[in-house]
C-alpha cells in the first residue's frame, strides 16, 4: 500500500469512529552505519524502517497515538486510541489541525551525490581514519570508537484541512574517539563531522584533531577552587546552550517551568549576546521549511544585543499569547505529541579569535569539554555544577592542561556576565535542533579543584 | 477493570518456526558462524499531567525485526519493521552480504523453550482504563501540589508498557518472554524571589497495575515536594575536597558510575576499561561487595531472559573488594573467552545488544546511619542523587546531588544546592571507608551504546573518606 492511499484509509476509519479533524505524520528511512577496531569492521548495520503517528481531535481535544506496523488491526487501534487518549485530555489549551501557511521557502536537504557514495569507498574512508589516529602519535594507545554512518529519512505530513507537507533529506556523519597513555595518565579525545557532503570527510585532518585534543590534556592536574575569570570554549558553549534551550520555549513559560517569564523586551543577558533561530541557514542540518505542525518556518532573533525579543512558539503556546507562532512546533519523531523546538539556533559570533579572548587574561580557565550535562544543571532555576576539562590560562596563554575540576555557577546569571563572543562558531552534533556557539568569556565563575 | 492471570501473547505476530529457520540460513549464507533474530512487539502507553491537568497522552505499538550475524569477531546487524517472509529473507542476504566467506552449512534444529517468568503480573495495565490512571495521577499531582503555598507546579508523568519478545538462534535457541513495566514520574517546582528549585521521585517496577494500586503515592508526592522546598530554602554548597556520605537507594548511582560501566564487557572487551585484566585483584576498599542481579523478581531492572535469550542470573561483580567478574554478552564473551552472563541487553529492535547492567548494587554492611554520620566531622550529606556519566577509559564520573547538606561534628546542619561530585573510579572504590545496613534501590533509565534501558541502582548508606564537591562556595 503507498502512503497515500494508507493515510486516506487512516481518515476514513477516524470519520466512521468520530474524529473530527486529523492528521497523520509518517516517518521512512534507511540507515547505515560501519565501525572499524583493530583495522577490521567489526560492526556493520543497516536498517530500513517506518512509523505513522496520527492526532485527531474528538469532542474538541486532541489525542495521539502511533504504529510501526501498518496493517487492519494496528490502524483500528490506532483510532481507537486516538480517541481515547482524546477523551482524557482536559488541559485548557486548545490544539488545533493547521489548514496551511501561504508559503513555503524551499529548503534543500537532500544531496543525491551522497547516495552515489559506494560502500567500498565509506569502509577505506573509517579504516583510514583509524589509522591515521595511530600513525599521528606513539603515545595514542587504543581507538575507543571509529564510526562512520549516513542515511535517509523522508516525511509526509497530511492532513483533513487539506494540507501535504513532504519532506526528504539524507546526513552522513562521522566520529572518531582516541585514547592517548603516557605513564598512568590516561585521556581521551573526540572529533565529528556531520553533513551531507561526504567529500568533506578528511580523514587525517579529522583523526589528528582528536589525537591534539587527548594529547593536550596528558599531565592535566586540578586548580585551586576559587572564582576564575573563564573562557568557555565554543563546542562547550554549544553544548551548555542545548541544555538550557528549553528556557527559551513558551510552553515552559506558560507552564511557569522558566524563569524567563515576564521578561519579554527586557535585558536579560550582556549586550554582546545575539540568539538567532535560523531555519533557512546555509549549511544547517535543522534546515526546514516548516515545522512539525505544518506552519512554515521564520528567521527570528530570539535575544538581540542581550534584549529577550520572543519565546519559541507552536500554534497553541501562540494562541495562549495572543501572538502569532514562530514556527517552532516540534515533532521528534513520530512517538512524540507536538512539543517546542529551535531549529538552527546559535549564538551570533563576536571579532576575536580565541587566542585574542586570552590574551588580556592574567589567571583563568579555558573549558574545553563540561561533562554530566544531563544531570549537573537545573534547566528551572539554571543553576549548574559540573565536571570540566581545559587549561588554566597565565599571562594571557594556556600554561598547563586542567582536570578533575568542576565549574559551577547559574546560566540566567552567566548570560548577564559574559564579556566577549569570539569568531569561532561552532555547532554541535544535530538532533532535533542544531545549535552552535561561538566561545564565550564570562566575568566570573567558580571552580572547585583541589 | 479486566484481570489476566497469564498476560495475552500476539504470538501470531513473532514468526513461525519455518520462516525463522529460513531467515536464519539466509543470514548464514556467507560464511557467519551464528545468527539471530530478534522479534519485539511493544505497546506504550504514556500520559503526562501538568498542573493537574492532563497535556498530552500518546500510546503506540513499536514493531521490529532484527538480525544479527557473527563471524569470529564481527557482527552485522539489520532491522525492519516488516515481518514477511520476502522482507525478512531480503534483508538477512542483504545483512549477509556485508560478510565474505564460504557458507559453513550449519545445520539449525530450534526447540521452542518454556520461559516461567520471574515476574509475575497480577493486572495487565492495557486492560485499564486511561481515565483511571489519570486518577492515580491527580492524586500524585494534588498531594505534591498542596505540601507547601511555595510549591508553584508539579508535572506528573506515567508510563505503562508491555513488551512481547521473540529471540531464536542457529545454535537451536528459541524463546519467549514478556516484560511489563510501570512508572510514576512526580516532579515539584518551589518559588521564592524570583528562584526556582525542583525535586523529582520516580519510582517504578516490572510490574502491572497493580503497582500503582500498592504504591504509597503519598509519600512519594510530599517527598519530591519537600525536596524542591527545602532546596529552595538551601544556600549553595561548598566546593573542594571533603569526606562525603551518601544515602541509601538511588545514592548507588555512584557505583553505577564510577564502577559499573567499567565492568560491562562492552568496554573490557577491547581493553578500554580501567578494570580490564583486573580479575582478583584488589580494586575497592575490602568493605565493598557488588553485585548485578538481573533475577529478583519485579524490580525495574529485572527480566527473565535477556536479549539474547539467557536466563537472568545473579553476578557477584566485586567481594570484599576483589574483583570477580564483569557482565558479559555473546559476542564480547567471544573476544574475552568468557561466559555470558545473562547481561545482554537493547532498549529495542533498533539495537543490536550489549552487555548492561540490570539491579547493581554495594551490599549491605554493619553500621547504622546514625553511627555513620555521627562519626564524620565534617563534610557533605547527599541525601538524594540525581543522574551522572562516566567515560569508562578514563574512570572519570561526575553526577549530582539532588539534596545535599552540611555535616558539622556528627551532625547533619544546614541544606545545600547544586553541589556535584566528581572522581575517578578507581579512587573513590579504594575510599570507601564506612557502609551501611540500611540497603535499598532506586529507579534509573540507563543510557549507552545499546539504548536507554530501565536499570535499578542500589546500596546502604556509604562513606567516601575524600571527593571533589563541585560547588559556588569556598571550602567548608
Amino acid at each position: 500500500m503507498d502512503v497515500k492511499s494508507l493515510i486516506d484509509k487512516i481518515f476514513q476509519k477516524g470519520r466512521e469512529k468520530g474524529l473530527s479533524d486529523m492528521e497523520v505524520y509518517y516517518a521512512s528511512g534507511t540507515s547505515l552505519s560501519l565501525k572499524v577496531f583493530q583495522k577490521d569492521l567489526d560492526t556493520y548495520n543497516l536498517s530500513e524502517s517506518e512509523g505513522l503517528s496520527l492526532r485527531g481531535t474528538y469532542k474538541g481535544k486532541m489525542g495521539y497515538s502511533y504504529t510501526e506496523k501498518a496493517d487492519e488491526a494496528s490502524i483500528e487501534q490506532l483510532v481507537r486510541d486516538v480517541k481515547e487518549n482524546a477523551t482524557i485530555t482536559d488541559s485548557e489549551d486548545e490544539e488545533v489541525i493547521f489548514e496551511g501557511s501561504k508559503e513555503y521557502k524551499r529548503v534543500n536537504n537532500f544531496n543525491p551525490d551522497l547516495s552515489e557514495i559506494g560502500e567500498e569507498e565509506k569502509i577505506e574512508f573509517v579504516k583510514e581514519l583509524e589509522e591515521e589516529a595511530f600513525k599521528a602519535d606513539e603515545r595514542i594507545a587504543s581507538v575507543q570508537a571509529c564510526v562512520y554512518g549516513d542515511g535517509m529519512g523522508e516525511i509526509v505530513l497530511s492532513n483533513t484541512k487539506g494540507l501535504f507537507l513532504e519532506d526528504k533529506s539524507n546526513i552522513a556523519y562521522t566520529y572518531i574517539s582516541v585514547v592517548a597513555k603516557e605513564g598512568e595518565d590516561i585521556k581521551t579525545g573526540l572529533a565529528y563531522r556531520t553533513g551531507n557532503d561526504f567529500s568533506k570527510f578528511k580523514a587525517k585532518e579529522i583523526a589528528r584533531e582528536a589525537v591534539e585534543e587527548a594529547l593536550a590534556l596528558l599531565g592535566a592536574s586540578p586548580v585551586k577552587s576559587g572564582d576564575y575569570k573563564v573562557i568557555i570554549r565554543n563546542s562547550a558553549a554549544a553544548d551548555l546552550l542545548e541544555a538550557f534551550t528549553g528556557i527559551f520555549s513558551a510552553e515552559a513559560v506558560q507552564k511557569n517551568l522558566s524563569l524567563l517569564k515576564g521578561k519579554l523586551n527586557e535585558k536579560i543577558a550582556s549586550s554582546v549576546f545575539t540568539l538567532v533561530d535560523d531555519p533557512y541557514m546555509e549549511g544547517g542540518l535543522a534546515s526546514r521549511s516548516f515545522d512539525g505542525e505544518g506552519v512554515a518556518c521564520k528567521y527570528k532573533k530570539v535575544v538581540d544585543k542581550g534584549v529577550l525579543k520572543t519565546y519559541l512558539h507552536n500554534l497553541k503556546t501562540a494562541k495562549k499569547d495572543g501572538v502569532e507562532t514562530t514556527g517552532n512546533a516540534g515533532k521528534g519523531s513520530y512517538k512524540s505529541s507536538i512539543g517546542i523546538s529551535p531549529s538552527n539556533f546559535y549564538v551570533e559570533k563576536g571579532e576575536r579569535d580565541l587566542n585574542q579572548m586570552m590574551a588580556d587574561i592574567d589567571k583563568g580557565i579555558l573549558i574545553t569539554e563540561l561533562q554530566g550535562l544531563h544531570s549537573g544543571l537545573n534547566s528551572i532555576s539554571g543553576d549548574f555544577s559540573l565536571a570540566a576539562l581545559g587549561f588554566l590560562i597565565e599571562g594571557g596563554k594556556i600554561s598547563r592542561p586542567v582536570d578533575q575540576i568542576t565549574v559551577a555557577g547559574n546560566y540566567f546569571e552567566m548570560l548577564k556576565d559574559i564579556e566577549e563572543t569570539g569568531s569561532d562558531l561552532k555547532f554541535g552534533l544535530p538532533g532535533g535542533a542544531y545549535i552552535g556557539s561561538p566561545s564565550l568569556r564570562i566575568k566570573k565563575l567558580s571552580i572547585a579543584g583541589e | 477493570m479486566v484481570k489476566y492471570s497469564y498476560l495475552r501473547k500476539r504470538s501470531d505476530s513473532l514468526l513461525n518456526k519455518s520462516l525463522i529457520e529460513d531467515t536464519l540460513t539466509a543470514a548464514l549464507s556467507t560464511g557467519g558462524d551464528f545468527a539471530e533474530i530478534f522479534v519485539e512487539d511493544r505497546t506504550n502507553n504514556g500520559i503526562v499531567m501538568i498542573g493537574g491537568k492532563v497535556e498530552s497522552t500518546v500510546s503506540g505499538r513499536d514493531y521490529g525485526v532484527g538480525i544479527r550475524i557473527f563471524k569470529g569477531f564481527n557482527s552485522v546487524y539489520a532491522y525492519t519493521n516488516k515481518s514477511d517472509r520476502e522482507t525478512l529473507i531480503d534483508t538477512a542476504k542483504k545483512a549477509a552480504k556485508a560478510l565474505t566467506g564460504k557458507n559453513l552449512n550449519l545445520t539449525i534444529n530450534l526447540t521452542k523453550a518454556d520461559v516461567k517468568n520471574i515476574n509475575p503480573i497480577r493486572i495487565d495495565p492495557s486492560g485499564v482504563e486511561k481515565t483511571k490512571k489519570v486518577q492515580v495521577m491527580k492524586k500524585a499531582y494534588d498531594t505534591a501540589f498542596n505540601y507547601d503555598e511555595l510549591i508553584t507546579q508539579v508535572t506528573v508523568s506515567y508510563t505503562d508498557y508491555t513488551q512481547n519478545i521473540m529471540v531464536a538462534n542457529s545454535e537451536g535457541l528459541w524463546k519467549e518472554d514478556t516484560r511489563v513495566r510501570s512508572r510514576l514520574g512526580i516532579s515539584s517546582v518551589a518559588s521564592k524571589n524570583g528562584e526556582m528549585q525542583s525535586g523529582f521521585f520516580g519510582p517504578g517496577a516490572s510490574r502491572g497495575y497493580e503497582f500503582f494500586e500498592d504504591l504509597d503515592i503519598d509519600y512519594y508526592a510530599k517527598e519530591a515536594s519537600r525536596i524542591a522546598l527545602t532546596m529552595v530554602n538551601a544556600k549553595y554548597s561548598p566546593g573542594g575536597r571533603m569526606p562525603v556520605i551518601i544515602d541509601n537507594g538511588f545514592g548507588g548511582v555512584i557505583f553505577h558510575e564510577a564502577c559499573g560501566h567499567g565492568l560491562e564487557a562492552t568496554s573490557v572487551a577491547k581493553g578500554l576499561s580501567v578494570f580490564a585484566g583486573k580479575i582478583g585483584q584488589q580494586i575497592a576498599s575490602p568493605l565493598v561487595t557488588a553485585i548485578d542481579d538481573g533475577s529478583i523478581p519485579n524490580q525495574w531492572g529485572s527480566y527473565t531472559i535477556d536479549d539474547e535469550g539467557t536466563q537472568s542470573q545473579r553476578n557477584v561483580l566485586i567481594d570484599k573488594g576483589i574483583l570477580k567478574g564483569y557482565m558479559v554478552d555473546k559476542l564480547n564473551g567471544r573476544r574475552m573467552n568468557m561466559d555470558v552472563t545473562g547481561s545482554s541487553r537493547r532498549q529495542s529492535y533498533r539495537f543490536p545488544p550489549t552487555s548492561r547492567m540490570s539491579n547493581t548494587f554495594i551490599d549491605k554492611g554493619n553500621l547504622t546511619p546514625e553511627e555513620i554520620i555521627a562519626n564524620t566531622e565534617r563534610g557533605l550529606y547527599a541525601r538524594y542523587m540525581g543522574g551522572g556519566s562516566v567515560n569508562p577509559s578514563t574512570g572519570e564520573f561526575n553526577f549530582a546531588v539532588m539534596e545535599g547538606y552540611i555535616i558539622e561534628k556528627g551532625k547533619i546542619k544546614e541544606p545545600v544546592r547544586g553541589a556535584t561530585l566528581i572522581g575517578k573510579g578507581t579512587e573513590v572504590l579504594n575510599k570507601i571507608d564506612m557502609v551501611g545496613n540500611n540497603l535499598d534501590q532506586g529507579q534509573g533509565m540507563c543510557g549507552s551504546v545499546s539504548g536507554s534501558i530501565p536499570a535499578n541502582v542500589g546500596q546502604p548508606m556509604i562513606r567516601v573518606s575524600e571527593l571533589t564537591v563541585g560547588g559556588r562556595e569556598g571550602g567548608l
